[in-house]
């Protein structure tokens, strides 16, 4: 019998955990085939070589010599074009046509810069990919003024670098208000004061309208409001599922690749994992395409699982992100803003101290928290609060009690016997392997 | 493999366990850098240690973007300090709250066992933490439970509650 074929589309942490977890049931026997635009490195270290607390190098997840141990033949630089699931063929953009037996895809998302005059000017700048990242790295001095366009979760990782760097930053957002999918209003208004008492400056419910040229600097224009100006522009302004090569190809795309709980697409041999992938939430029960890393790892195994022959369905992803910025943390799990569920929140403005607990029943289904990284009830509620979501404990009599006292979060957590519903509980059924102890 | 066996009944709270554990760990007696911490239950009138189960998943290990967290020979779970990038992903994947984020280091640090020798266990003057060939467990969930109608009663102070 032929060995088995799988092809890996993406190098990212879908595509990484899916190629780990095949080797680690078959030990080598099938052919795995990756193509990556990239060599495979973690999104989510970028901000810390940025800032210059990791050197390059560090930044990578399978080095040559990694994937070859992995018994992967890995075409790098190359992008998937085209994909006829009839043939089971896949085209990549050298015009090499690559057949499998089964397919990944796993090609993430894209940076997208905001439409306005200017934005694809040199020195304007994405933080997304690993040569983008060299661009600002290359780009940032001591005292030099960056400008960061947008708010989010990706602008707020790199805020410590950037202030690490001695930078001056400045905010825009074009949001009445910072964090806008991640935190509610009360919170952002903490984290906002926060900032500014560390010297950055902030503008929210600014409409960016052009971006020009300036001797060597760069000139800021808003809908309302005076000019900026910058030596640095970062757009964090959102990102965009890499799903464009797939049209016509037969795929059922939604906002992701839609997937069942083996996260196979419509076509039954080929799988979609990450940021491309719309799957089950754990919480609502919904499709919903969560492109956080947790999923993206979460997702990878559980493909590679599947591929490898093991019959594992998925739960479903948590949304869930944390940063921290100058020692606050800020993290938010679950459906944090669903508007249905009851909500409660209390704040501790003195020890800038912050929770938002949202209720079905008995069950949490969302949190928010935000505290003081170095405050013992940061440090222990946060896992805490997500134990509580993820198993979805029925917290009866605790409920009233969180209400009274929602900073008093770990009695509720032991009494409810979380820790008893969340042991039995593995992605793949089995013990976790460490990553580096594969292949 | 062996594991850290509590036995709730017999903690009288005497804190010994944190001060060990960080001593060990840090070099320094900080009890808010030991990674086994005392809960009181009841109004402080009974307590118990509370640390990682060193659990199947591995949710921390899993999550790590950059491989920093393995196992050790003795089974723990363990932060690979220089390849860390202290992200922080670990203490929210980590749904028992019991992996830490060190502000100083900017590192994440968790229970390793002290490599076969927890010093808690050892600290422990009244056996409550043994370190013992078992299945890990929800050591704590049916003493909390027991403890809980008397907690309920309680108000923690200060909250301000919107």
């Amino acid at each position: 019998m032929m060995a088995k074929r799988h092809i890996i589309a993406g190098g990212g942490t879908a595509g990484l955990n899916a190629i780990r977890t095949i080797r680690e049931y078959d030990r080598g026997e099938s052919k795995i085939v990756l193509v990556s635009a990239e060599r495979p490195y973690s999104r989510m270290v970028l901000p810390y070589y940025l800032g210059r607390s990791i050197a390059e190098s560090h930044v990578f997840t399978a080095t040559p010599g990694r994937l070859a141990q992995l018994q992967v033949q890995a075409h790098i630089g190359r992008r998937a074009v085209g994909l006829d699931p009839a043939a089971n063929t896949l085209t990549l953009d050298d015009g090499t046509l690559l057949e499998y037996d089964d397919l990944l895809i796993a090609t993430g998302s894209s940076a997208v810069k905001a439409p306005v005059p200017g934005a694809d000017s040199p020195g304007v700048h994405s933080f997304w990919t690993l040569p983008q990242a060299r661009g600002v790295v290359a780009q940032i001095r001591e005292g030099s003024h960056v400008v960061l366009v947008g708010a989010g979760f990706i602008a707020f990782t790199i805020l410590n670098a950037i202030l690490a760097l001695k930078a001056k930053l400045t905010i825009v957002e074009i949001a009445p208000q910072i964090l806008p999918r991640m935190i509610d209003r009360t919170g952002a208004e903490m984290v906002e004061a926060w900032l500014r008492r560390h010297g950055i400056a902030i503008r929210t419910g600014a409409t960016l309208t052009a971006i020009e040229e300036a001797g060597d600097r760069k000139r800021l224009r808003f809908r309302q409001g005076e000019d900026l100006m910058a030596d640095v522009v970062i757009m964090a302004t959102g990102i965009r599922t890499n799903l464009e090569w797939l049209n016509g190809s037969g795929v059922g795309v939604n906002r992701g690749i839609l997937v069942d709980d083996h996260l196979r697409s419509n076509v039954g041999n080929v799988y979609a994992a990450g940021d491309v992938a719309e799957g089950r939430d754990l919480v609502t029960g919904a499709p919903a395409v969560h492109a956080i890393e947790p999923t993206a790892m979460e997702h990878g195994r559980v493909v590679g699982a599947n591929m490898a022959g093991r019959d594992v369905a998925y739960r479903g992803s948590l949304l869930m992100n944390i940063v921290g910025v100058c020692h606050l943390d800020i993290a938010s799990f679950g459906a944090w803003d669903d508007p249905t569920a009851e909500t409660w929140a209390a704040t501790r403005p003195e020890r800038w101290a912050y929770r938002k607990l949202l209720w079905k029943g008995d069950r949490l289904i969302g949190a928010m928290i935000l505290g003081m990284a170095n405050d013992i009830w940061t440090t222990n509620d946060v896992g805490m609060l997500k134990g509580l979501v993820q198993a979805g404990s029925g917290l009866g009599a605790w409920k009233d009690h969180l209400r009274r006292n929602p900073f008093d979060i770990k009695p509720a957590f032991i009494a409810s016997g979380t820790t008893a519903r969340l042991l039995p509980q593995t992605i793949l059924g089995q013990p976790s392997v460490p990553a580096g102890q594969v292949g | 493999m062996k594991v850290l066996r509590i036995i709730p009944d017999r903690c009288t709270g005497c804190m010994r366990c944190e001060l060990a554990c960080s001593y060990v760990q840090t070099g320094t007696f900080q009890p808010a850098r030991s990674v086994i911490r005392v809960s009181p239950f009841e109004a402080h009138t009974s307590y118990a240690p509370y640390t990682c189960t060193q659990c199947a998943e591995g949710w921390c290990m899993t999550a790590c973007p950059v491989g920093a967290i393995t196992i050790s020979p003795v089974g723990a779970k363990v932060v690979l300090d220089d390849q860390c990038v202290g992200c922080k992903l670990c203490t929210i994947a980590c749904p028992y709250g019991t992996i830490f984020y060190n502000p100083q280091t900017q590192k994440a640090f968790k229970c390793d066992l002290c490599g076969g020798d927890p010093a808690c266990a050892r600290a422990c003057p009244t056996s409550a933490i043994e370190y013992v060939e078992a299945e890990t467990a929800d050591w704590l969930g049916a003493f909390a439970a027991e403890r809980a109608p008397r907690h309920l009663e309680l108000q923690v102070a200060g909250a301000e509650v919107r």
